[in-house]
């Protein structure tokens, strides 16, 4: 996300609103590409640590949608 | 020889009447040079990636610290699933800190220290809120909390991270190249 604008423009600003908590890593986090996303293992939820209950990836093209769609959202509400 | 004040109005030079370390038992320190070791143990880890909602703790995501110079002292805490180790006992200084944002009202953000003294049962040791109030675009806030733990025993002594949000929207801001969701460790002297 643009921290001045607020306006989304990374796939890490769609993912986080796909599903709440840590549900999704990186096997890089210095280069967050849809090709390096994978599933965390462990959450926390009140205080234990569990396992994840997401157990399936989105697809790309439904991440890069959810991107489009909240900067749609974010284009509106400023123009 | 003990150096004695004579009187309330006088003084003592010490730099042209005084040669070497004056020993401790004499009211001295015995110090031959200056105090080179300090601070023994300091560092930094913090979150990578941003998420929604509660994570009670943090499970994961952490990173030491890796850019713009950063250098830790000594040997470092370590980290596994979001479970914070000291190197070595003592008592530290501990502060977590976080961004937050979101889009609407969100009344409160918290950021939480938690520490064990059995490697099981945590208590909360600090708690810090902020919040926001919709400017009808994104909004930021920040949540600081801090505590000084005492670890006598590195491997019962554990410190992990929580933060929770009144508005399940607001996102914790995280980032590998700047600390957004951020922990520090300063040791401070000796258990």
């Amino acid at each position: 996300m643009d921290k001045i604008t607020g306006r989304p423009n990374h796939i890490e600003d769609a993912l986080a609103t796909i599903h709440d908590n840590q549900w999704f890593t990186w096997t890089d986090s210095k280069n967050k590409i849809y090709a390096n996303l994978k599933l965390t293992e462990k959450v926390g939820v009140d205080g234990n640590i569990v396992d994840n209950p997401i157990t399936e990836l989105p697809t790309e093209t439904a991440v890069n949608t959810k991107l489009k769609e909240l900067q749609d959202a974010w284009d509106a509400a400023n123009s | 020889m003990a150096l004695t004040r004579l009187g309330p109005n006088q003084s003592i030079n010490l730099a042209s009447n005084v040669t070497g370390a004056l020993p401790v038992a004499n009211g001295g320190t015995a110090l031959t040079s200056g105090f080179s070791n300090g601070i023994t143990e300091a560092d930094m880890y913090r979150v990578t990636t941003s998420f929604t909602g509660d994570a009670e703790p943090i499970a994961s995501n952490w990173e030491r610290v890796d850019t713009n110079n950063f250098s830790k002292i000594g040997t470092g805490w370590s980290e596994s699933s979001g479970i914070f180790s000291a190197p070595s006992t003592g008592i530290y200084h501990i502060k977590f800190g976080s961004t937050f944002y979101i889009n609407g009202d969100n009344l409160w953000n918290n950021v939480r220290i938690a520490t064990t003294t059995d490697n099981s049962s945590y208590d909360i040791s600090a708690d810090g809120f902020d919040g926001s109030k919709s400017a009808g675009d994104t909004t930021y806030c920040n949540a600081v909390t801090e505590c000084i733990f005492d670890v006598e025993n590195v491997s019962t002594h554990k410190v992990r991270f929580h933060t929770r949000v009144y508005n399940n929207s607001s996102t914790t801001s995280a980032s590998s190249t700047d600390n957004e969701c951020y922990v520090t460790f300063v040791r401070l002297g000796d258990t």
